[in-house]
């Protein structure tokens, strides 16, 4: 296998900045999250996973998508054209590209594509990197995850005592490594990757899909839901959810562009419908909407779980409803209750 | 979008809307927020918004008219019921909408139309002031002052005397709303 | 924690005394979490499960704007309060978003809030009001307190030794140092900060002065407020819920706390109380019910500074 140096890092990410935007896990305000590479950037690939995900790459939390203007009967629309510059995610782990996979199904596996989501989604290559050391909230193994490879990017990055084993999975990845390797920045290497140490969390997700079929009205969810506040913490922080809302940003009366913005399941006003009904009105409604969802709805539709055990749910819920608790009580009630 | 730019507003058509099909009339000033710092004979102007209260300081302003007072032309003044109708949003939303300075104006204590709803502006804005200067806007663009109906002049200094404040502060990019 | 032990038993029989007797129709306390070092929220409306109720140093959740859930509904509901979660209570019932009737407040004492890995949190250390300032019932011994205090109670000797209220004096310190810095300085700090934001209102969902019915950042269409992340509008909400809490903020740290991007709400907070009282003069929100919160009030020879 080959191998790049902790000592070469810095000159392989630079050469590889030269041709693309290149992002890396960094500390931010104080915040591990992707930021695009340069000299400045204080690398953070300790973090397991980093406490914001690279969803806002492809899936930007704010981005515009035409102009328009009305002036009585006089109307115009204009795209907004992205510029999309060839793009590296370094450092991705396991559960992110599995998550990668999960929005790849919602935006672009079925008619019509999500075009500005495809123009990203096709300018990026994936460069993951092995977790050995999961975080406290980490389960990804229990979604059926490896956290020391992921069979779907386009480089893995192995770890070694000293530096990282490189292994190309496409031929996009293939091209990066070959970039490297002519600079003189890759060694071969006989040292074998260190293993992957096991998830923090276990939980048995299997079978609970088909239970949730028979849940809809069951009064777990009035529990779990009482003590939740109805906050964007968990999805925005999640990789796989991927609501949006279309809004405006409006200049004036008659001009302005029409923009996305993430949305949330969780927040009282995500179903209220023009004249009021809102067909969500509480609580228990729209926490049993985001658990079924990810554990019933999508893997009925696309065949996969739509949550990967990255954790940060878990993490970052004020009032600590864990979704690892849900798959585990979910897989225990009794189903005439 | 060359299409659009003759008809974007400007800060002279502030207070026109044109009729149009289903859309609001009342809507944030119509200028674009990037479309400020205009320029005169090619030098930057400030754009301050001013909020007045009907009862007093928006009588100050149209008697310094009648008297045909000179003052800079570069307070753009919004009519409120009384200062006590001065949230903090229009505050800041003044500012995202690319205002240089905001004002706000009301009767003198003691004599709101209302009887006291300039002691609450009053409080309101010393914090307000304060929690922005905290978080490093110059004080110069956020002020109150209380001038009555018959306070032409002193309205006239006021807008002379903020006018001169901003301009060397030079544009407020702060808050500033752009497309995102 | 061993001083807690009676205090936890009483909690569970009083939880099944009160929703057996139909007195409440659900009670808000902790449960133990998924690691013994995480203690989260619990709404219970069965007896039955009284038994699940816990408390302890990781009970760092007020629960007190869970009680807007019911604010439409007549039926009581308990409460177990910390100090700082009372001044929550005294928050909903002085904003008249729940009426005495609705609620059946039971404090207990503080042994002082820690982090995980077992520090005590920067907001017990600074802590004015350990116990709580209203109850209709108290466990453990605790006394009610209108005044800053020292914690009382069974856990009293407990929270002296880690440390709650030891540096309630320097409250204002991460403000001063802010105040100290250039404008520049000051504006890129916190055009930092803002940017980070997510808007997911967690910090605004936990609070409980955060009690609009209707909150301006949940009526986008009025075209008062974007829902895009930007800069410009995060700075927007950012300063709106900070100047929509001034004066009635309970310090209870929940905002800062439940922040998922990590951005320093307190000291915003902090902020507002130390310009009040210099402005306005001493006031601490959610104490004292009948005072009235002061920007909702004034005199007529306040600081005169707009003429
Ligand atoms: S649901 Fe939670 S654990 Fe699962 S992918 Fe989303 S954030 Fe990660
Ligand atoms: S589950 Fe937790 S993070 Fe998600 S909306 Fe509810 S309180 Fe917020
Ligand atoms: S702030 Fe005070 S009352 Fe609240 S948890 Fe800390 S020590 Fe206890
Ligand atoms: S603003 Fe923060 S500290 Fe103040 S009451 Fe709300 S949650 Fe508590
Ligand atoms: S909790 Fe933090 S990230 Fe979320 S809206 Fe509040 S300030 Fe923003
Ligand atoms: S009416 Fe002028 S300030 Fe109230």
């Amino acid at each position: 296998m080959k191998a790049l140096a902790k000592k070469n890092l810095a000159d392989a990410l630079a050469l590889l900045a030269g041709q693309a935007t290149v992002w890396v896990p960094a500390k931010v305000a104080g915040v591990t999250r992707f930021a695009p590479w340069s000299p400045a950037v204080t690398l953070d690939l300790e973090a397991t996973p980093p406490a914001v995900s690279p969803k806002e790459i492809l899936l930007p939390e704010t981005e515009s998508l035409y102009r328009y203007s009305a002036y009585g009967m006089d109307v115009t629309f204009e795209a907004v054209e992205q510029e999309v510059p060839p793009t590296i995610i370094w450092g991705i782990h396991s559960c992110d590209v599995q998550a990668i996979l999960c929005q790849d199904d919602v935006f672009l596996s079925r008619e019509p594509q999500d075009a500005a989501y495809a123009k990203r989604r096709a300018a990026t290559t994936l460069v993951a990197l092995a977790c050995t050391t999961p975080g406290p909230d980490c389960f990804c193994t229990s979604m059926g995850l490896e956290p020391a490879e992921h069979a779907s990017t386009d480089v893995q990055l192995h770890i070694l005592t000293d530096g990282y084993g490189v292994e190309a999975r496409t031929a996009r990845g293939e091209e990066i490594v070959a970039r490297l390797a002519e600079k003189g920045l890759l060694v071969e290497t006989i040292e074998p990757p260190a293993k992957a140490q096991a998830c923090t969390r276990a939980v048995n997700p299997e079978g609970i899909d088909k239970k949730l079929v028979e849940m809809f009205e069951h009064p777990y969810w009035d529990e779990l839901a009482a003590t939740c506040l109805n906050c964007g913490a968990c999805t925005f922080l999640c990789p796989t959810c991927h609501c949006f809302d279309l809004t405006d940003h409006r200049r004036n009366a008659h001009e302005g562009t029409k923009i996305r913005c993430w949305d949330a399941c969780m927040f009282t006003e995500y179903t209220v419908m023009a004249g009021g009904h809102n067909p969500r009105p509480g609580k228990k409604e729209r926490v049993r909407q985001r658990f079924m969802h990810k554990l019933r709805y999508f893997p009925e539709r696309y065949g996969k779980w739509q949550c990967t055990g990255c954790g940060r749910c878990v993490a970052r819920c004020p009032v600590h409803i864990e979704i690892t608790d849900v798959i585990k009580e979910v897989g225990e009630v009794t189903l005439d209750g | 979008m060359s299409a659009l730019s003759p008809k974007s507003g400007s800060p002279a058509d502030c207070a026109v809307t044109e009729g149009h099909v289903g859309l609001p009339v009342l809507d944030p000033p119509p200028t674009a927020a990037p479309d400020t710092g205009k320029t005169k004979n090619g030098e930057w102007q400030p754009y301050i918004v001013g909020f007045a209260c009907n009862w007093c300081t928006y009588a100050g302003a149209d008697l310094a008219g009648l008297s045909r007072m000179q003052y800079p032309p570069n307070m753009r003044l919004v009519r409120v019921p009384c200062s006590g109708r001065v949230n903090p949003q229009f505050v800041l939303r003044a500012f995202q909408k690319g205002a240089d300075a905001v004002l706000v104006a009301g009767c003198h204590p003691g004599d709101c139309h209302y009887g006291t709803g300039n002691y609450f502006t009053r409080r309101r804005f010393l914090l307000m002031q304060r929690l922005l200067t905290f978080m490093g806007v110059d004080p110069r663009r956020f002020q109150a002052r209380w001038i009555s109906g018959s306070e032409a002049p002193k309205f006239r200094d006021v807008v002379t005397e903020l006018t001169e404040q901003v301009r060397p502060l030079g544009p407020n990019r702060l808050w500033r709303e752009v497309e995102p | 924690m061993k001083e807690l032990h009676n205090v936890n038993v009483a909690m569970r029989t009083l939880a099944r005394e009160l929703l057996e007797s139909g007195t409440v129709a659900g009670v808000y306390g902790w449960k133990k979490g998924s690691r013994p070092t995480l203690t989260s929220p619990l709404y219970i409306q069965d007896a039955a499960k009284a038994d699940r109720l816990a408390y302890d140093q990781y009970a760092v959740s007020n629960l007190s704007a869970l009680l807007l859930d019911h604010r439409n509904n007549d039926k009581k509901r308990a409460i177990f309060v910390k100090g700082c979660d009372s001044r929550g209570v005294v928050r909903l019932l002085q904003d008249q978003q729940i009426t005495p009737e609705q609620v059946l407040v039971i404090g207990l004492p503080c042994p002082g809030m820690v982090d995980e890995a077992g520090s005590l949190l920067t907001k017990c250390a600074e802590c004015r009001f350990p116990n709580p300032v209203m109850a209709d019932q108290v466990l453990g011994g605790v006394e009610v307190s209108k005044q800053p205090s020292a914690p009382t109670g069974v856990t009293a000797e407990a929270a002296r030794k880690v440390g709650v209220g030891s540096r309630a004096g320097e409250r204002m310190a991460q403000v001063a140092q802010l105040e100290g810095k250039t404008a520049a300085e000051k504006e890129a700090y916190w055009a930092e900060q803002h940017d980070k934001c997510i808007r997911c209102y967690a910090c605004r969902n936990v609070c409980p002065a955060c009690n609009c019915r209707d909150c301006i950042f949940d009526t986008e269409k009025k075209g008062w407020v974007s829902k895009a992340a930007t800069s410009s509008a995060n700075a927007f909400f950012a300063i709106t819920r900070a100047m929509h809490v001034a004066g009635r903020c309970v310090d209870c740290g929940e905002c800062e706390r439940v922040c998922p991007m990590d951005i320093p709400i307190m000291t915003v907070n902090r902020k507002l109380q130390q310009d009040i009282e210099a402005l306005f003069g001493p006031y601490d929100a959610g104490v004292d019910e009948t005072v009235v919160p002061p920007l909702g009030r004034y005199q007529t020879d306040d600081p005169e500074e707009f003429l």
